[in-house]
Order: structure tokens, then sequence, then C-alpha cells
């Protein structure tokens, strides 16, 4: 277990009278890139708020390179600095340019002086294609440039590992494949990764293993090949179709036309 | 010669400029009030917001109570409060044998003179602290909740942000959120420091010698009751202009290109 970077153990979540998480657990190895899938509502935002203590759990474990976050006493300011987040609606600082987006966390969580901090936020920035805009302000960049900052943000931390909160679901469709491909890059570049998300092409491309969720559940896990060739459950083969519908594998979808 | 040609209310208008260096010093107590209820009531306002929005059950509770009761009572009310306040604490500390508060016993004033006139400013004695005291504990309601407006206005995903790269709440409030609000507080901000001014005349009623009790004593002097109140108000005017458009011009100067 301690070779793990992230054990998600058992955890359970509700809000008021609504249950969203009954009892999830996966784990995650170093480089590891794991996406999670699954109707909306199915808890997979809050599973990744869960690990990040944004939302702590009502019960469960969730151990980081072995140590346990619930456990009282945790720094988890600390902790959370080595679990870095890219959110749906990027949630960049709309007051910071795009650079000091990215160094603020260095300033006043790591502490390197201004000039270092820039230095490696540059890097960061360089590393998602967007150090020509270091000195744009967030409003006057489209959504996949200011996805591109904030997953900079979160690199620039050197986190152990980075969630991605449906990073593509709020972009334009032109915009998404500027995206993946900085996820694809730093995925390829050894990245441990957890990322929720309906793009199946990443998936297959980088996933070690997917995640089906639904209803607080995990219903089925595999390898993509697993999910593509023969998943097991009605749900998930219906789910898929839906998806398949969605992103354009219209010979299927006029194949059910014409048998109508 | 010059008198024959001007019309009578205009000769009413400069006997009352006669009384200069009175509207001189007026103005400067009242703006000296302004300045510190402002400033005061401006951190007590934010501390207030911050605890009506971030501070958990109790202490949200205890911010929305004041703001409340502070709101819903007459500011005249709160100002005799507090001003008699101090009083009755002396007679118990009397009939316990303990020694008073020192009231209207001290105060701390300079004396100038300017092209003749021989005027005195009191920056601070017991009457003007209460009197500063009660504007700022008025003023910080109605800014608390101003401010607590555009903390709110903040999306929530900013602080969020802000914690998931391991800053602090309290750092993601204080250089994440607080920054954007402050910023955009600012046009209905612009309502407080635009009706505090005129606020401050309430503390005729405690012998405070601000612009509205020196306009009284020109009344008294020459009985031209209304010029001295319309040059009163032109004076408030002006002022209240002054400060909407520098708050405008600071909102334009502090605007986040792009949006």
């Amino acid at each position: 277990m301690e070779k793990n970077v992230l054990n998600v153990v058992d955890v359970w979540k509700a809000y008021d009278e609504l249950e969203v998480l009954k009892g999830v657990s996966f784990e995650l190895a170093k480089r590891e890139v794991k996406v999670i899938f699954g109707p909306s509502g199915s808890g997979k935002s809050t599973l990744l708020r869960c690990i990040n203590m944004l939302t702590p759990p009502d019960k469960g474990e969730i151990y980081l390179s072995g140590q346990n976050l619930i456990a009282p006493g945790v720094d988890l300011n600390a902790m959370r600095a080595k679990i870095g987040m890219v959110f749906q609606h990027f949630n960049l600082f709309s007051h910071l340019k795009a650079i000091d987006n990215v160094s603020v966390g260095l300033r006043r969580v790591k502490g390197f002086t201004k000039e270092d901090a820039r230095a490696k936020a540059l890097d960061a920035l360089h590393q998602v294609k967007m150090a020509e805009w270091a000195e744009h302000y967030p409003a006057q960049l489209s959504g996949g440039q200011q996805q591109r900052v904030g997953i900079a943000r979160a690199l620039a931390m050197k986190p152990d590992l980075i969630l991605f909160d449906e990073p593509t679901s709020a972009l334009d469709p032109e915009l998404i494949g500027e995206v993946l491909q900085v996820m694809l890059e730093i995925a390829k570049a050894g990245t441990t990764m957890v990322v929720v998300t309906h793009e199946m092409g990443f998936a297959r491309a980088v996933a070690s293993e997917m995640i089906f969720l639904d209803q607080g559940v995990v219903i089925e896990r595999g390898t993509p090949e697993h999910f593509f060739v023969s998943p097991e459950t009605e749900r998930v083969k219906h789910f898929l179709r839906q998806i398949n519908i969605l992103y354009g594998h219209h010979e299927e979808l006029l194949k059910e036309f014409n048998e109508d | 010669m010059i008198f024959q040609v001007l019309p009578q209310e205009l000769l009413d208008l400069l006997r009352v400029l006669e009384f200069w260096d009175h509207i001189l010093i007026g103005l400067a107590k009242t703006m000296w009030l302004y300045v510190w209820a402002l400033l005061f009531g401006f951190f007590l306002g934010l501390l207030l917001a911050l605890l009506r929005h971030y501070g958990g059950r109790i202490l949200s509770r205890i911010a929305t109570g004041y703001v409340e009761i502070v709101r819903g009572t007459p500011l005249l009310i709160q100002l005799l409060f507090i001003y008699f306040l101090p009083f009755s604490i002396n007679s118990f500390l009397d009939a316990q044998g303990l020694p008073f508060i020192p009231i209207g016993r001290w105060s701390i004033y300079v004396t100038s003179e300017l092209f003749g006139r021989t005027m005195t400013m009191v920056f601070l004695d017991h009457i003007t602290l209460m009197g500063i005291l009660t504007l700022s504990l008025n003023s910080a309601a109605y800014q608390a909740e101003y401010l607590r407006g555009a903390v709110m206005s903040i999306s929530s995903g900013q602080l969020e942000a802000a914690q998931s790269i391991g800053m602090s709440r309290r750092s993601g409030i204080l250089h994440i959120v607080l920054p954007q609000a402050l910023r955009r507080v600012i046009p209905s901000w612009s309502n407080e420091a635009a009706y505090l001014p005129k606020y401050t005349v309430v503390v005729f009623y405690i012998g405070l010698t601000e612009l509205f009790a020196q306009a009284h004593y020109i009344i008294s002097e020459t009985f031209l009751t209304l010029s001295v109140y319309i040059v009163v108000a032109l004076i408030f005017l002006v002022i209240i202009t002054l400060i909407s458009k520098s708050l405008d011009i600071l909102y334009k100067r502090t605007a986040i290109p792009g949006l």
C-alpha cells in the first residue's frame, strides 16, 4: 500500500439525505493515469473533492503516499499542495495574470522568491504552451487557454498527483483538442493523474484503468480495452452507447435510425 | 457702488462668507470625523462581513445581530446612548469609590492664524471621540453589508482553487478573494462614502462644532438662515461630488483587463 501514491478506501459521502458516495475504493500507483467516468450525479466530482479534502468524506480513508488524510492533526494545506486539481470551470484567479496564477502558490505556499517563482511558473506555462500568454489576464484568454493555465498552475507545484474534474466539458468543441493534447503530453511525461472525463479517446490513449461510477458505487472497472471491447454490465453498455452517439460514431446511430 | 447693482440674495451670501474662518474650521472638523469614521467603519465592516460569510454559525450570528441592531435603530439614539454611557459608568464608579473616566478634561487641539483670524481645531477630546466612535460603529454595519455582498459575489471556486494549491483558507481569503471583492465593492460602497459626510451632522447634538454647528453660529450672528443653509448644502455637494468622482476613477483604474 505504501508504494501507491493514492489509496482511496471505502469512501462514503452524503449531502444531508442524499448519499453521493457509497463505499468507493481505488488505488493509484506512481505515473499511473486513471479515468473515472459515469453519468452526471454519479459522484465523480465529489470523489475528487473528497480526495483533496475540499469536501471531507463522512467515512473511509484516503492515503497520500501512505499518509492518512483523515487522521486528526494532519496539515491539510501541506497535503493539498501535493495534490493538484484542475477544475471544470478553470477557477483561475481572475485578478491575476496567467503567470501570477501559476506563481502565487510557489510564492505563498512553497516560499520561493518572486524571481524563482516566476521562472518556475514560466517553465510550467511552457509545458502547456502558454508562455507567450504569461502577461494576459484570464478574461483575455479563450476557455482552452484558461484551462491550460489551470493545468500549469497545478503542474508548477510539482504535486504527487493531479486531479482533473471534467477539464474539457465546459469548453467549446474546437478548444477541447488543445487541452487534451496537453493532458496527453503530461501523462506521457509521467504525471500521476486521476481524470474525470468522458473523452474516451483520451482514456484509450493513456488510462491504465477506467472506473465506471454510478449512484456513488463503482459498477465496473478495467482497462480501456475491456470497456471498449467487452463491457460486462448493461448499465455500462448503455452509457457507452450514449457517449458514442454524442461523440459521433455516426455509423451506429444511422444504423439504429434505419432499423427504426 | 457695487452694493447697489448686486441683488440682495447675493449680498446675503457674501455676508455669510465673511464668516469663512468658521466655515473652514467647521468643514475641517466634519472631514476629520468623516475620514476616521469611514476608515474605522471600513475595517470593522470588513471584519463583520468576513465573520458573517466565513465565520461559522456562532460568529456569523453575532455579526448578523450587530448589523441588524445598528441598522434597525436611529443613529441619533446610538449617538446619545454612547454619549451618555460614560456618565452612567462614572456614577457607578463613583458609588464604588473608584476613579472616574476623564470626561471633558482633556483635549488635543491646534490653534493657528490665517489672514488675521485665529482658528482652533480640536482634533480629539471626549465628545470628538464619542462622535467618531458612534459614526464608526454605525457606518461599519452598512459597510459590512456592501462588503459581504461583494465577497459573496466572488465565486466559491476561487477560494477552492486557492486551497487546492495548498493555500490556507485565511491566505486564500486575504490574497485571492479580498482583492477581487474590494474592487467589486467600489460602486455600491460609494453609497456609504457619499452618505457618511452628511450623517456626521448629528454630532451637533452632543456639542461638536463641525460644519452644521458652525452654520448655526453664523445664523445666530446674521439671522441669514436660508443663505447659511444654502452655503452649507453647496459645500456638501462639492465634497460629495469629489468623493464620487474619485471613486469612479479608482474603479476604472483598478479594472481587470478583459473583464
